[in-house]
């Protein structure tokens, strides 16, 4: 079910991105498909247009997926395309990693360092910005879809 | 290693009609070699420099072959199976592995800032993305498709390109079209990359040459027909329809364009088009059949025109 979000959810939405990453505006509508999933949709159809094409078709997705809703805290965990829309935005709770630890990361696994930083945290390797882990005490955790995972030791330059 | 491309002797025949001898000898080695590393650079999320520097970094050897579209490169190195989709810059979308010849439609359908656009038949996405970075992630693109496991793959390749602009709709292409219409709802510029037998495809799918039979080709063409004829219905005055394929049949390609032109008679026109490539003319005759002589105005694309797959592509402009 497509639900586009009112100015207030949006705001909560918005407020939860100020504090988490320093995320100031966000250029776009969003939308919540499922309980968690959030979506950027920055296209110019009006929500009543939306609505008016979702009682002929089935819509199958609007927007972009920027990141969900992280069960036990409430947290917002930004996708890798969620990093990449706001990485002029994001000021806050960034780790940047070297380029061993890339390879590591964008193959799926959890990189076992000290980061100093709790909970959701943006992951960023030079100019790219890798999505977002869950920072613990030693390590931080992976969210990278496996679609997305490297198959080899590639490296960014 | 390469496997031996086997075209049906049918349909050899039928390409030794629609070309010269010495065309069909160029052609019948050029679908036997493989096709150029060709990438598209995914400006949404990085520009073409920038990408270029990170490719050559890793050693590539990068060349943009087309003036004025510096988004396009090729990748001259030999690489191994699946080389360019494993990479890390792939993973983050900064590039989308396109062939050349694929490019061509959105390139002709020249999507403006802020216009509503149909992909009536969207997936695997390419030319959504294009059409997408093309405009900016500004405007509004439906893209539509058929088939539930063709959605996915359209949704998570305009995903990792940062496609935000777009609603992505699963619907029979007619039932759509014929839906958006009582709706009301008319487009700036459809993109009906049709359904088709892929005869220009063999250089990467040797499915296609065992799969390609004559009957296929007639039940294409009448689905193409619908298509196009439920397209031109949600089309706003002015507005523009490119319609391309990936084959060479006739009966896929002029014999569409030429029901289109009798169909709609002056509300239509077709367009001339400018591509980066060499492209001939839309044949007037085919078998027993004449065609309206505007069908010129089509590109057909030929592989070993241009290193690429075959194509078709014709644009065409509502008057009324």
């Amino acid at each position: 079910m497509i639900h586009i979000l009112p100015n207030q959810e949006t705001q909560e939405i918005l407020s939860k991105l100020k504090e988490q990453f320093g995320i100031q505006k966000i250029a776009g509508k969003l939308i919540k498909i499922g309980k968690e999933r959030i979506f950027l949709f920055n296209g110019d159809f009006s929500d009543e247009q939306i609505k008016n094409l979702e009682k002929i078709t089935f819509i199958e997705k609007i927007g972009i997926y920027i990141g969900a809703i992280f069960p036990p805290t409430g947290e917002i965990r930004l996708s890798i395309e969620g990093t990449q829309i706001f990485k002029d935005q994001i000021t806050k709770n960034i780790f940047e990693i070297d380029n061993e630890q890339s390879k590591i990361w964008m193959q799926g696994e959890e990189l076992n360092i000290q980061t100093g930083l709790r909970g959701i945290i943006a992951i960023k390797y030079k100019d790219n910005f890798l999505g977002c882990g869950k920072a613990s005490e030693n390590k931080i955790g992976n969210f990278i879809p496996k679609s997305r995972r490297l198959r080899s030791k590639n490296i960014i330059k | 290693m390469k496997i031996k491309i086997q075209p049906k002797p049918e349909f050899i025949e039928k390409m030794k009609k629609l070309l010269s001898q010495a065309d069909f000898e160029k052609y019948e080695k050029i679908i036997q070699e493989p096709l150029l590393n060709s990438i598209r650079c995914n400006t949404l999320k990085i520009s073409p420099e920038e990408l270029k520097i990170k490719l050559e970094k890793k050693g590539w050897k990068i060349r943009q072959i087309w003036e004025n579209y510096s988004e396009v490169m090729i990748v001259e190195n030999e690489l191994p199976p699946g080389e360019l989709g494993r990479s890390i810059e792939h993973l983050l979308g900064y590039y989308y592995i396109q062939e050349l010849a694929s490019m061509l439609s959105a390139i002709a359908l020249a999507p403006k800032k802020n216009e509503l656009i149909l992909d009536l038949c969207a997936s695997p996405g390419s030319k959504t993305s294009q059409m997408a970075s093309q405009i900016n992630n500004s405007g509004t693109i439906i893209a539509n498709d058929v088939k539930i496991e063709r959605i996915k793959i359209l949704a998570s390749n305009l995903e990792r390109c940062g496609v935000s602009n777009t609603i992505i709709t699963r619907e029979d292409g007619v039932a759509l079209c014929e839906k958006l219409k009582l709706q009301n709802l008319k487009f700036d510029k459809i993109l009906l990359d049709a359904p088709c037998s892929g005869e220009g495809t063999m250089r990467s799918s040797v499915k296609t040459c065992l799969m390609w039979n004559p009957n296929t080709i007639k039940s294409l063409s009448k689905l193409q027909k619908k298509l196009i004829q439920g397209a031109f219905e949600i089309l706003k005055p002015k507005g523009e329809i490119v319609y391309s394929t990936c084959t060479h049949a006739p009966e896929e390609n002029e014999e569409v364009v030429d029901f289109a032109l009798k169909e709609f008679k002056d509300k239509i026109k077709i367009e001339k088009i400018n591509l980066p490539v060499k492209c001939r003319e839309g044949i007037t005759r085919w078998n027993n059949e004449e065609y309206d002589e505007r069908v010129k105005f089509c590109a057909r694309i030929y592989p070993q025109d241009n290193n690429s797959e075959g194509f078709f592509v014709a644009k065409f402009k509502k008057i009324k």
